[in-house]
């Protein structure tokens, strides 16, 4: 087989290195410091830890480097979001919802949480109950369950659905709290209910994503195998997202694969979004001590971090796009469209009670 | 061929600063066996042809973020016979879409009756021996490729084996 050679292989190869040669050759590509800009943290980062062990004064250098990784003058704390909307975030200092002011408010010690589809209330979960909250943290309800994770809320203002996983199973429940019913075996990979009319939720189970018909009973797809980090639906339900850190597909309706996308070797994908509205993939790729954040289809760096950047998390309206970057214990909002811009807020895990996870940002109210 | 380890890593290195040759060279190292593996999986040179460059614009599009001490064919190799199989399996719902796009052949006669034999193989066997034995990657390596247990890998590869060796003994 060795051998083998295709018929016309030479044309082809020339037809083909003309259109490679030409994106070649339009691509921006990255100047020589930046390009050396791993290798110089690297060493800086090895440099100031051996001096931190060996000296007092050693420990200022630490201070100084870790100042020096993030956004300059960034705000020294998240004094307003720069868009209209809540945020809300979880982690281990618990459940959190930030204002379009700055204002925050801990609805109390909730490790996962979730808006409901209007945004006028909350799920979340503690270590044996799932809870409905209003956002002044005022409980609704609560449905005692061995160990939930993953709340996540779909439907109308009068007839909504929670998706969460507990024991090892998918379970679903009325916006009301009744009516609770195991679906089936689940993995701990954060369900996601398909937007537009239906009850159908994506979720992971023995290795795969399957898509799930709630009032039909039955399954819709199943993609091939590989245990999905996390699963996400375009806007209009047309598309689902399968992330891996070693290989992301996106689906269409019908299970064909419509979109791919395998980091390198040694690099690794931290995190993917749809854009609001698009079918278009903003992806955060780390590779040795940087992250980049991209669009999917053309490659267009929207940012660059040195260390891991986490997490991705989109305004209402998607004008802008929230990193999180616990190296640099910071988020910075880029603006995406132009003219470009960056916002940092420094010092998070201070005022969250660790550093914590951009759950979404609702809604515009 | 694909040039050395060494070689790679500075075209990757050089490609990277900017220098059309150095990107030229691993562009033609790798082209050849990339666009053979797409077509004898799809059986379409000019669908083969149009997979092969597709994998080429995306390594263009993430050359900056490449780390260039690990081999560039196989990422290369896992985007184009993924994307292969699933043109395969995509053409395989609408047959009616095209002809088949079969060249004349210029190769010697048990060629021709090995590839007409490899096309009764669905694409997920075609892919499996067509790593195996025109890129010669281990079945290890095809399995983290392809993203299967390893199992899997193995028992595809022994049914298009027999599969091959029955029909054309």
């Amino acid at each position: 087989m060795k051998r083998f050679r295709v018929p016309n292989e030479h044309e082809a190869v020339e037809r083909s290195w003309e259109v490679v040669r030409a994106a070649y050759e339009a691509r921006e590509p990255v100047t020589w410091p930046r390009r050396h800009a791993r290798p110089l943290v690297a060493g800086a980062l090895v440099a100031a830890a051996v001096a931190a062990v060996l000296s007092p004064p050693g420990r200022s250098v630490v201070h100084s480097l870790r100042k020096a990784v993030g956004v300059e003058n960034a705000q020294t704390e998240l004094f307003s979001l720069p868009a209209r909307g809540r945020l809300l975030v979880s982690g281990k200092g618990g459940t959190w919802i930030v204002n379009a002011d700055g204002s925050r408010r801990r609805l109390g010690a909730y490790r996962d949480a979730a808006w409901s589809p209007s945004g006028r209330f909350v799920a979340a979960v503690k270590r044996s109950e799932l809870v409905a909250l209003d956002p002044k943290g005022n409980v609704r309800w609560t449905l005692p369950r061995r160990s939930p994770r993953f709340p996540t809320w779909t439907g109308t203002p009068t007839d909504t659905r929670i998706a969460y996983i507990a024991g090892g199973r998918l379970h679903v429940v009325a916006g009301d709290g009744t009516g609770d019913r195991a679906i089936g075996p689940a993995a701990r990979v954060a369900p996601v209910w398909r937007p537009g009319p239906g009850r159908v939720v994506a979720y992971a189970t023995h290795g795969k994503a399957v898509v799930y018909d709630v009032d039909g009973g039955r399954i819709l797809m199943r993609t091939p195998p590989g245990l999905p980090q996390k699963l996400a639906w375009s806007d209009d339900g047309k598309l689902l997202l399968v992330f891996r850190p070693y290989g992301l597909r996106v689906y269409d309706r019908r299970g064909r694969v419509v979109l791919q996308d395998d980091p390198s070797d040694a690099t690794h994908d931290a995190d993917a979004v749809f854009a609001p509205g698009t079918h278009r993939l903003v992806i955060i790729r780390i590779h040795g001590l940087a992250s980049d954040v991209f669009t999917g289809r053309n490659g267009r760096l929207l940012y660059r971090g040195s260390g891991a950047l986490r997490q991705l998390v989109f305004s209402p309206g998607g004008r802008w796009l929230l990193v999180t970057w616990p190296t640099a214990n910071q988020w910075v909002f880029v603006r995406v469209g132009r003219p470009r811009q960056i916002v940092g807020a420094a010092r998070i895990s201070g005022q969250f009670g660790g550093y914590p996870r951009a759950v979404s940002w609702c809604c515009g109210r | 061929m694909a040039g050395s380890g060494r070689d790679e890593r500075a075209w990757v290195r050089r490609a990277q600063a900017g220098s059309v040759s150095e990107f030229e060279a691993l562009f033609r190292a790798h082209w050849g066996p990339a666009y053979r593996a797409a077509y004898l999986v799809v059986r379409d040179a000019s669908a083969a042809e149009d997979i092969a460059q597709e994998a080429f614009l995306s390594a263009v599009r993430t050359l900056d973020r490449f780390d260039r001490r690990r081999p560039f064919g196989p990422w290369l190799h896992r985007i184009v016979v993924n994307r292969a199989i699933d043109w395969a399996r995509a053409r395989a719902l609408r047959p009616e879409a095209e002809a088949v796009d079969t060249p004349a052949p210029e190769r010697p006669e048990h060629d021709e009756e090995l590839l007409r034999e490899l096309d009764r193989l669905s694409p997920e066997h075609r892919a499996v021996i067509v790593l195996r034995y025109l890129l010669e990657y281990t079945p290890g390596e095809i399995a983290d490729l392809l993203e299967l247990p390893r199992g899997t890998v193995n028992s595809r590869l022994r049914r298009g084996l027999d599969h091959l060796k029955e029909r054309l003994e």
